[in-house]
Parts: C-alpha cells; sequence; structure tokens
C-alpha cells in the first residue's frame, strides 16, 4: 500500500529528527527514514557539547545562541532526559599571544552583546583545580553560552517527542530512487525498502550521506567527511567542572585563524586540540582532533597518543586515570564551515539541511525550526542568506 | 531465556536490567548497539565483555532473530584499560 505523507525526512541523526519534530509541530504528516537506527551515525561518535564561543562572530554564534536557547526550553518541556546541563565553558589559553588572540575574539562576541569574558591564570585555577598550573588564562563563557547535552539521547528526544504528535520512523530504512515530476521537477516519490512513500516534500538530513541523497535526486551537494576521535575514561569523581578546550582548537577549526603553538609533531601531525569534558554517567571524554580519512573511522593509535599528550599538558592528573575505550566518527564537513539550510530552486519541494560540520548537536534545535519556517513559508527568525544551497549551485559537477 | 527474571542485572558495570533492555527494544533496538545507546549496556570498564552475550541472546527472544543478526559493537583500542600516561608515552601497541 502507497505511503502517503506531507514530508518525509531523511536521516535520523541530530539534523533529521529535530526537522522532523519541529514539522510534526506544524501539524504535518511526516516520515523519518534512516537507512540505520536512529542516531547510528555521526550523532553517536561525537562529543557533547552547544557552544556559541566555538562560532566565528555573526550567523554561527547567532545560530549557535538560537540553539541553545531552545536546548534550555526543550530540556524543561520534553518528557525524554536528554542529559541537558549548561555547565559553561573555558578556553584555555597556553601562552600570552593566545590571550591576546582570544582577547580579540571575545571583544568581537561582546560587542554582540555576548556575555563572554577573560580569566587569568589565578582565576582559571579557582575555577578548576586540577588544571596545569603554568597556564597564560582562560576565555570563560556562562552556561548562558555553553550547555551539554547527550547527542544521541537528543535524538532520541526528538524522535520520542515527535512520535507523540504522529511521527511515523521508518529505521533500517535504504532508500532506492527519488522520483521527480517529469514537467516541473518537483518531489512526488521515493521508492524504499520499506516500499513507496508518496510526498510532495523530502528533507535531506543526511549530513555525511546527504551528497549521496543528492545524487538520487540529481543535484550536488558538497558534504565530505571530516573525521574526528575521542577517548573515554573509567568512571572517576567530578574533576572537570566546565567545558575545556585549548584556545589552539579554533586554530584547527578555522584553517585561517594564524598563530603557532608549541606542540610535537605528533600532536601537529593529527590536528589535535585538547578538549575535556565530564558526563553525567561519571565518564571523562578526552578529545579531540580533525582529519580527512573519507569514511574510515576506525581508531587509530598514534591519534590516541597524540590526544592523551596534549590532554596532559592541559591536566597533569589524567596520567593515572584508565581510559577504557576510544571512538572516532566523521563530520559532514562544508569547505565554507556553514550549514546548507535551504530549498533547491531546481526541484520544488526538495530541501537540505546538512554539513554542520562540529556543530551538528549545536545547532540541531534551531536547525529544524529554521527548516520549519521555511517550509511553512513564515518569515525565519534571523536572515539565512548564507545557508543558502544556492552558494553552491553554479559549481554543479 | 524465557525465564531471566526483569530485575535481573545483564551489564555488571552499569547495573542495567532485563527490564531496562527489553524497555530499549521497545523503544526501536535491533542490536546490540542500538540496545547499548539507549540503556548504556555495555558501556563500563569491561565494555560489553561479560554482557555482549546475554543482551544478543535477549534480542534474538524478543525479535526473532538469530544471532548473527544482532550485530556487535564495533572492536576499539584499547584492549584493555590502559592509562592516559601510558598512551601518552606511546607504551601501548
Amino acid at each position: 500500500m502507497m505511503k502517503i505523507y506531507d514530508a518525509v525526512v531523511i536521516g535520523a541523526g541530530a539534523i533529521g529528527t529535530s526537522v522532523a519534530y519541529h514539522l510534526c509541530r506544524e501539524g504535518m504528516k511526516v516520515a523519518l527514514l534512516d537507512h540505520g537506527d536512529i542516531a547510528g551515525g555521526s550523532s553517536s561518535h561525537c562529543d557533547a557539547v552547544a557552544l556559541i564561543c566555538d562560532k566565528e562572530p555573526g550567523i554561527d554564534t547567532t545560530m549557535g545562541q538560537a540553539s541553545i536557547d531552545l536546548y534550555n526550553e526543550y530540556a524543561d518541556k520534553f518528557d525524554y532526559d536528554f542529559e541537558y546541563d549548561a555547565k559553561g565553558c573555558l578556553y584555555i589559553c597556553e601562552t600570552e599571544p593566545e590571550m591576546v588572540a582570544a582577547e580579540r575574539y571575545a571583544k568581537a562576541q561582546q560587542a554582540n552583546g555576548y556575555p563572554l569574558r577573560m580569566v587569568d591564570n589565578k582565576e582559571l585555577c579557582e575555577m578548576e583545580p586540577y588544571i596545569a598550573k603554568d597556564l597564560a588564562g582562560g576565555l570563560y563563557t556562562p552556561p548562558s553560552g555553553a550547555v551539554s547535552v547527550c547527542p544521541y539521547k537528543v535524538c532520541f528526544a526528538f524522535t520520542e517527542e515527535g512520535k507523540k504528535l504522529g511521527l511515523d520512523v521508518f529505521t533500517y530504512c535504504t532508500i532506492h530512487a527519488i522520483r521527480l515530476n517529469p514537467a516541473d521537477h518537483s518531489v512526488e516519490s521515493l521508492d524504499t525498502s520499506c516500499g513507496t512513500f508518496s510526498t510532495k516534500r523530502i528533507i535531506n538530513c543526511a549530513g555525511v550521506w546527504a551528497s549521496d541523497i543528492g545524487k538520487l535526486a540529481g543535484i550536488y551537494i558538497p558534504v565530505q567527511p571530516r573525521k574526528g576521535m575521542n577517548l573515554i575514561s573509567e568512571k572517576v569523581s567530578k574533576i572537570v567542572n566546565h567545558k575545556l578546550l585549548e584556545f589552539g582548537y579554533m586554530m584547527s577549526k578555522f584553517d585561517d585563524i594564524q598563530f603557532k603553538r608549541k606542540v610535537s609533531p605528533l600532536v601537529e601531525e593529527y590536528n589535535v586540540a585538547f578538549n575535556l569534558e565530564y558526563t553525567k554517567a561519571s565518564n571523562l571524554l578526552v578529545g579531540g582532533y580533525r582529519g580527512f580519512r573519507g569514511f574510515d573511522t576506525r581508531s587509530e593509535i598514534e591519534a590516541m597518543e597524540a590526544i592523551s599528550e596534549r590532554a596532559l599538558r592541559f591536566y597533569p592528573c589524567l596520567k593515572d586515570i584508565q581510559c577504557i575505550r576510544s571512538y572516532a566518527g566523521v563530520r559532514p564537513f562544508v569547505a565554507d564551515h556553514l550549514p546548507i539550510v535551504s530549498d533547491v530552486d531546481d526541484i520544488p519541494g526538495f530541501y537540505i539541511a546538512a554539513g554542520h560540520e562540529g556543530d551538528g548537536i549545536c545547532f540541531s534545535p534551531i536547525t529544524g525550526l529554521l527548516m520549519s519556517q521555511i517550509i511553512t513559508g513564515k518569515k525565519t527568525d534571523f536572515d539565512i542568506s548564507p545557508l543558502d544551497y544556492v552558494r553552491f549551485e553554479s559549481k554543479r559537477s | 531465556m524465557d525465564n531471566l527474571s526483569d530485575d535481573m542485572i545483564v551489564c555488571r558495570c552499569e547495573e542495567v536490567t532485563v527490564a531496562d533492555i527489553k524497555q530499549a527494544i521497545r523503544e526501536g533496538a535491533r542490536d546490540v548497539v542500538g540496545v547499548k545507546r539507549r540503556v548504556r549496556a555495555g558501556m563500563g570498564l569491561c565494555q560489553g565483555r561479560t554482557c555482549a552475550k546475554l543482551v544478543q541472546q535477549i534480542l534474538c527472544t524478543e525479535l526473532n532473530l538469530k544471532p548473527d543478526q544482532t550485530g556487535s559493537s564495533s572492536a576499539r583500542p584499547p584492549v584493555r584499560p590502559v592509562s592516559f600516561g601510558e598512551l601518552a608515552e606511546g607504551a601501548v601497541e
């Protein structure tokens, strides 16, 4: 029997589940499809934070703050606990030149009204008693702009809340073809391993697989996998209060920010930046690195060594704490570091919400809300023209 | 497997019971990783060495699957817990 839906969302990660939930809230009949389980891809192989302080000033930060505000709202409203924890964030500056660069960044964010501020060595050591004592200082973001959530539980939460509003979920469902109307190229249906879905709207939220889905519709979507890796500790007492990152992380994220760290060749080679957080389950997550390895998500021993080496520089007490597991995943990377949240001019009814790189968890709620505004023809909460797919349409292969 | 009591602990590291695992299956888990992600069975110190087989058997019973259809958690280093200090020194092969 033909399945008929107002919208079919492809991809049940942090973006797709949010889009599905927000469309259900608009009263639409929605199907959520994934080739595996909910949160089976990038959204269960990442870290757990939503921050404004790892964003460039402008739309990046605007989206981050809007999303954090929504997380705050949904943590109260949803029955499903996604482990929201407004913990604040410290960007650690190892040296004075990093302090100078961080201060410049802080000023730009303060000018837009965000309450970031610098802390000196003394205050840093008070805020994190176990941190190395010889660091220059840090950039502090209060809990209003830095929260943590359990990423895969976010996906489960949006799915379960969506189901209450009539969402139908089809996991382990492979898409064979997307059918367009021959006359106007508008979306008509999908052929899948779960049967045929008749719909006028498809939202491609397939993350690192978004380009594969794009091909089924005959369009080029420039999303590439960019690998990341984290180490997990045994359960320990709460020795980390905030989300901690080294300011050099900015360098590894935005290749255009220029300043050189004094690190070993191994740390340099793996593009490793210190990154630490304490989870609700009492484990530490220790990261992280960025690399292009295609879809190879095996754990690399050398990367584990580099991550550990860098972590000990900032957190010496990790030396005697046990690592129990590593994990690696792929981020949906787009060259200009901005996600695609957009309709597609050539295919009426085809939408894209993908390419969030390392910000998928952070941008999950706001992306769902914005996509529901685009689809229902409402005015979006803020100008999102930089996220439009049109910026790639001229480069089609 | 029908005679397991619901309050029996399956994953000792994370204290996950038979009832928790059945709940994960009701929420859509179809394999060992799906159970792990929903209720933490296999996320503890022993990384599922003790409970993975039992989780697999419960999945087989509840969903009428064969063991090879229930997958397994991906193999990841370290093989046994190792300190970050040892890791940083490159002492782990």
